[in-house]
């Protein structure tokens, strides 16, 4: 990498992005679970300046739309009809932080069409809204997965490959068990064996954990190969001489060497879960509605007639894209700048 | 040698534990194979209650295990409920299938990762690396699902190439070669996609491991010793950055079962990915436990090779 | 460039020609036989079939089938006594030239058809009859149809009056007697009477035999099963059927049966012309199938409702002895009519026509569609939405609304419970997220618990741990009597209080009464009359609320002549020896 600037524009970036998740009821003009029952599969609304007639105005405004009769499933905008923007408005009630009730949105339309800045879904339901909501629970998924599976991986890895021996053998053949086990099963009988009035968020969370926890087994191998050629560096072995106990040096000394796998692991890990949570949705394992979450507004794409004929269904996965490209790039950034420091 | 015979025994010992702790797990879910039997209003209770007892669904847990045991020494795996024969026979056809999607994706995405993986090591800083990262990382961005969608979008709005399946409904009225070539174009975008989706992360860590050996002292002693950069790169980097290469590489082969199995649902390529979920969402156990077992030994057989091949190659081991 | 053939070769291949015909002349029924004559439009013979199949059939021993990829390939291979006419829904002689039924009902004596073959040539009389239904209510082979043949208690029995001519005697009269017949397949005994008799029926005609293993009397023979690609069938030249000119039944040469498991495979595969015919797909793959279907050269067709009922349903098991408490204490609510009446008031069945169907569906009140011409009720009521009577229907029954607007019943607790449906059926899932949204307006908060389909069904039918559940059903058939097991208070799939010992409740006990009635009823319209009054029981009591049944849809390529789609399964494949390629 290159210019020191291009890290920071990059960690501002995500810093924005989280902070549109974190906030989500501000920033959506609409609750996840509001059904606008005449307008399913509207497409992404347009903001216009200037009106019919040819007049500028400053504030956007959007226009009504209405089903075409003589096409089924295609809106017309009726021109006559004109909703303007308004930003800092009252709308849907949200807990802010899990603990106040506020009204206030970002921005929202007078009257009663709503603005579908990403389009909507098949029961009317603004899609933008849903996909900031969703981020909270995918992100907190992903997150939360992969901290747990290189948490364990790293530590039960550094152990095998430091002492080597038995316990090299048990863990190492521990994770290929692991690793081969149908654990999807599990997650089926995980999720049909709990209570019925558990909240969904936690039924799904509780999923996401044990999918964080089969996972060490891969970073657990990496680390264990890079540990197993470290230990062996004269310094390592200098240290030793010096009376060093195991864990400072597995601390100070063999870890650090590793910290370029852990790093790379990090930054591949998270999006992998994220697109794990969304496998987990296609086969009927996400979130219950109305719960959004990325998986289940990607998993409408897995129908035919959605993929091709309702392009803004793709979009949250677009803006994924950046996302895990944005996350990529940090990753590089701060591990380019770990290479840097003396060992 | 030793060590050989010790790992081959591990492994062994590893198969029998998986097969027992996949058959407890298989358990836990509720529920079993002739329960969608029973919302047929033309089936009575009692009908299944009968079916389950003939299968021996009703059996403990040891039973059911030695019973399936003394089964896969016969060589037929466990009966299949869902498709009334046993396994074996089953599984051949589809292991056959996706091992030949697998082992071309997976050859085609070394052969690229490779030389654009050093190409880059070696570039890095200068813009053929940036660009090479960014075109990396943007496929790694993009999601496999994506990538399969976007395949099968393709496949149907331009009809180039078939929309699933491993061959056209008349292929039996054709000559060997034409049926190869029939098979190899219904190949082309699984494999194309499953190459593309392994491509980033093998580009990317031989990228880094390369980067790590031609920082290292002896490679800056070689510059000085005025050896060429090919000869530098090929024949000295190369060797070092192997270890976790290695390490990859069994990875690649120990996955080669499950890593195919979301292409395989998407572009409807007859594996057996699509037969395991059918079998997990229909709850035909024994299948299910077969699958596993294949992997597993795929697993072990792969992770074998690479502890190897370690072994073999790197000298800074062998010395403990 | 095509050059003539040299005179040794031309006089070879004369000599082949002769040859061929005289074997085509053995294949033809000898004189004295009687083959039905069809009325189909005459066409050619010749041309390949491409079917799409959601799966790999599991078996293809028709006794053992149960799955509806085996059933479908099995319905080409084999041929039945008498058969129910998909189009008119009404039984027709079949294997059975005719047949008369005794005065006091108990006694069918059917007449064979002279001449029949199986498919390798074999003569088919009335042993073979005899040895199926020998095999089929044999109780240690377990074919999932033996419950069918069991009347008034007692298996039915079969006897042989001479080498065509085969009696039935039931232990009581039973209305649908007729229909029993449609579906048993006429096993061939010189096949199959070793393998019965050693024992190992159960592995007979699986997927691994060889096909010179098979024959039946079905218009089609097995010629070759790749695991996992596809099944193809071969013309049988021995079938029983011609059309009016005199040419013989089948038309088409082969049918190819390829497997593509999901929905959106088939519509991309039936879309690049890699399949004549599709159907079981949904109303929004429709909408994107129409667009192209001039471009591509198929053409859709909706055929109205067919016999599919879907519907929203509450725990009303008697769970003392299980350790539910938060179900029982909710099942106060589910057990009072006017909460079930209330909940049906307050639900959207426009919108889910709409919305989850796309328009190509129809609201329902009760069970019966109006696909089932011969027994829909039309009188029963179809009240419209209406919010404000669900709260009056609710207030009356003691709940109140608390300031937030949620829904407390008389004790003070939040009226809160869960929908249950498969994760595998998205419409069904998806009319559950339209209930939840229709059901928050009345201020209950409903969540929508989405399991894999076998968990679900061990909770419905086993634990009895869920509180309310979507479900559908589809009859095999469009006569009541398939359906006694779910109207029957005694009945398996009973779903809201499956297996009582005695009624529950004066209306459950009614509907027994009707049903059983209606059961030794040989009178068609007295039947309908008893029958109306089920239909009326349920849309009162509302066991199941009924929600809405879904067209049937189905796509057929241009090539494809005298195509004639119904609403009863097979939907394309049922006159399946009446089809032929431009």
């Amino acid at each position: 990498m290159t210019s020191p600037r291009k890290p920071w524009a990059v960690l501002i970036g995500l810093a924005v992005f989280h902070c549109l998740i974190l906030f989500a009821g501000f920033f959506a003009p609409y609750n996840f679970a509001e059904q606008y029952r005449d307008l399913p599969f509207a497409p992404p609304a347009r903001l216009h300046f200037v009106d019919a007639h040819g007049k500028f105005y400053a504030r956007p405004f959007v226009y009504a739309l209405e089903p075409d009769p003589a096409n089924p499933g295609v809106y017309i905008a009726n021109s006559a009809d004109e909703h303007p923007l308004r930003f800092f408005v009252q709308g849907a009630g949200y807990k802010l932080a899990g603990l106040f009730e506020v009204h206030l949105h970002l921005f929202g339309v007078e009257g009663s069409t709503p603005v579908f800045l990403m389009g909507s879904d098949a029961y009317g339901r603004d899609q933008f809204s849903r996909f900031l909501y969703g981020g909270q629970l995918s992100l907190l998924a992903g997150l939360l997965a992969a901290a747990l599976s290189l948490v364990l991986g790293t530590l039960l890895g550094a152990i095998s490959g430091f002492y080597g021996g038995w316990i090299d053998a048990v863990f190492m053949r521990g994770g290929e068990l692991f690793f081969a086990l149908p654990w999807l099963y599990l997650l089926f009988a995980v999720r049909a064996a709990m209570p019925l009035h558990i909240a969904e968020w936690q039924v799904f969370l509780l999923l996401i954990t044990v999918i964080g926890l089969i996972g060490w087994a891969r970073p657990a191998r990496l680390i264990r190969g890079v540990v197993l050629s470290a230990k062996e560096r004269n310094f390592v072995l200098a240290a030793k001489g010096f009376g060093a106990s195991d864990v400072y040096v597995l601390r100070h000394h063999v870890l650090p060497q590793a910290y370029g796998v852990i790093l790379t692991q990090m930054t591949l890990l998270i999006p992998q879960y994220v697109m794990a949570e969304v496998t987990l949705s296609f086969l009927g394992l996400g979130v219950g509605e109305p719960m959004p979450s990325w998986g289940t507004l990607l998993a409408s794409l897995q129908q035919y007639y959605v993929l091709s004929s309702y392009w803004w269904m793709f979009l949250p996965m677009l803006v994924l894209i950046p996302l895990f490209l944005a996350c990529y790039a940090a990753a590089d950034a701060l591990q380019e700048r770990l290479k840097s420091v003396p060992l | 040698m030793r060590y050989i015979t010790r790992r081959f025994c591990h492994s062994i010992l590893l198969l029998i534990a998986v097969s027992f702790f996949s058959f407890a797990l298989l358990q836990l879910a509720p529920g079993d194979f002739f329960d969608a039997m029973r919302l047929n209003p033309e089936i009575s209770r009692q009908e299944v209650s009968n079916l389950r007892l003939e299968y021996g669904l009703d059996r403990p847990l040891p039973v059911r295990y030695e019973r399936w045991l003394r089964s896969v020494l016969e060589g037929r795996l466990g009966f299949s409920l869902a498709s009334n024969s046993p396994v074996a026979p089953l599984l051949r056809e589809r292991a056959r299938n996706t091992l030949l999607l697998s082992a071309t994706a997976t050859a085609l995405a070394w052969l690229l990762a490779l030389p654009i993986g050093i190409w880059a090591a070696v570039q890095r800083g200068r813009w053929g690396d940036r660009v090479c990262k960014f075109a990396t990382s943007t496929i790694l961005a993009v999601p496999d699902l994506l990538l399969f969608l976007l395949l099968l979008l393709l496949a149907v709005r331009t009809g180039w190439f078939p929309a699933g399946g491993m061959a056209s409904a008349s292929v039996d009225s054709l000559g060997t070669w034409a049926k190869a070539k029939d098979v190899a174009f219904h190949l082309t975008l699984p494999a194309l996609g499953l190459a593309l989706t392994l491509l980033p992360v093998l580009i990317s860590h031989i990228r880094t491991a390369m980067i790590e050996a031609l920082d290292s002292p002896f490679l800056l002693a070689a510059r000085g010793l005025g050896i060429p950069p090919a000869r530098r790169v090929l024949r000295y980097a190369l060797p070092a950055a192997s270890n976790p290469l290695i390490s990859l590489f069994g990875y690649s082969v120990a996955t080669m079962l499950s890593a195919s199995a979301l292409a395989e649902v998407i572009l409807s390529w007859p594996g057996l990915g699509p037969l395991l979920v059918d079998s997990i969402l229909s709850r035909d156990v024994y299948v299910v436990v077969a699958i596993v077992m294949l992997s597993a030994l795929l697993l072990i057989v792969g992770n074998l090779i690479a502890d190897i091949l370690l072994f073999a190659s790197d000298p800074r081991i062998r010395t403990e | 460039m095509w050059t003539p053939p040299s005179l040794p070769l031309r006089i070879a291949l004369a000599a082949c020609l002769l040859c061929a015909c005289s074997t085509a002349w053995a294949a033809q029924p000898q004189s004295g036989d009687e083959r039905m004559v069809t009325n189909n439009p005459p066409g050619r013979p010749g041309g390949s079939l491409v079917v799409v199949l959601k799966s790999e059939p599991k078996t293809l021993n028709p006794v053992l089938a149960e799955d509806a990829p085996s059933l479908t390939v099995l319905r080409c291979l084999n041929a039945d006594l008498i058969h129910i006419n998909r189009a008119t829904q009404k039984t027709e002689p079949a294997i059975a030239k005719s047949w008369a039924v005794s005065p006091d009902g108990l006694q069918y004596t059917l007449q064979l058809r002279h001449g029949l073959r199986f498919s390798d040539g074999q003569p088919a009389g009335a042993d073979d009859v005899v040895f199926s239904f020998r095999v089929y209510l044999d109780e240690k082979i377990d074919s999932p149809q033996r419950d069918l043949l069991i009347v008034g208690g007692r298996p039915i029995t079969v006897q042989k009056l001479g080498p065509y001519t085969v009696r039935f005697i039931l232990a009581r009269p039973y209305a649908a007697a007729e229909r029993l017949f449609d579906g048993i397949a006429i096993l061939p005994r010189h096949l199959l009477e070793n393998t019965y008799r050693s024992g190992g029926f159960s592995a007979a005609w699986n997927l691994s035999a060889r096909p010179n293993q098979f024959a039946g009397l079905g218009p089609f023979r097995l010629k070759e099963y790749v695991p996992g690609q596809r099944i193809v069938l071969e013309r049988n030249p021995y079938y029983w059927k011609q059309d009016r000119r005199g040419d013989q039944l089948p038309y088409l040469s082969e049918v190819a049966f390829q497997f593509v498991s999901s929905e959106d495979a088939q519509v991309i595969t039936f879309q690049a012309g890699g399949a004549d015919l599709l159907s079981g797909f949904g109303a929004e793959d429709y909408a994107v199938l129409q667009r192209q279907s001039a471009a591509r050269h198929y053409h859709l067709f909706d055929l109205g409702p067919g016999l599919e009922y879907n519907f929203l349903f509450f725990n009303l098991n008697d769970i003392a002895s299980k350790n539910l408490p938060e179900i029982a204490r909710k099942q106060a609510w589910f057990s009072d009519v006017r909460f079930r009446q209330a909940v049906s008031d307050a639900i959207d069945r426009a919108a889910i026509v709409r919305l989850v169907y796309d328009g190509r569906a129809t609201p329902l009140w009760s069970q019966v569609t109006p696909g089932n011409r011969l027994w829909v009720d039309p009188d029963i009521p179809h009240p419209p939405r209406s919010v404000d009577q669900a709260r009056a229907l609710l207030k009356s029954a003691g709940f109140s609304w608390r300031a937030d607007g949620s829904l407390a019943d008389s004790s003070g607790n939040s009226v809160e419970f869960s929908i249950l449906t498969s994760s595998s059926n998205a419409q069904r899932t998806k009319i559950a997220t339209l209930v939840q949204n229709d059901l928050a307006q009345l201020g209950m908060n409903v969540h929508v618990v989405s399991l894999d389909f076998h968990s679900m069904v061990n909770r419905l039918l086993t634990s009895y741990d869920f509180e309310a559940a979507m479900m559908g059903l589809v009859s095999g058939d469009a006569d009541p009597t398939a359906e006694m097991n779910v109207w029957m208070s005694s009945g398996d799939t009973h779903l809201w209080h499956p297996d009582q010992t005695k009624p529950a409740t004066p209306w459950e006990a009614e509907i027994d009464r009707l049903m059983q009635q209606q059961l030794v009823t040989l009178d068609y319209a007295k039947r309908k009359k008893l029958y109306d009054q089920v239909q009326e029981i349920v849309a009162r009591e509302l066991p199941v609320i009924c929600l809405v049944s879904p067209d049937i849809l189905v796509g057929a390529s241009d090539r494809v002549a005298n195509f004639q789609p119904a609403i009863l399964e097979p939907y394309t494949l049922w006159n399946i020896d009446e089809l032929y390629i431009r």
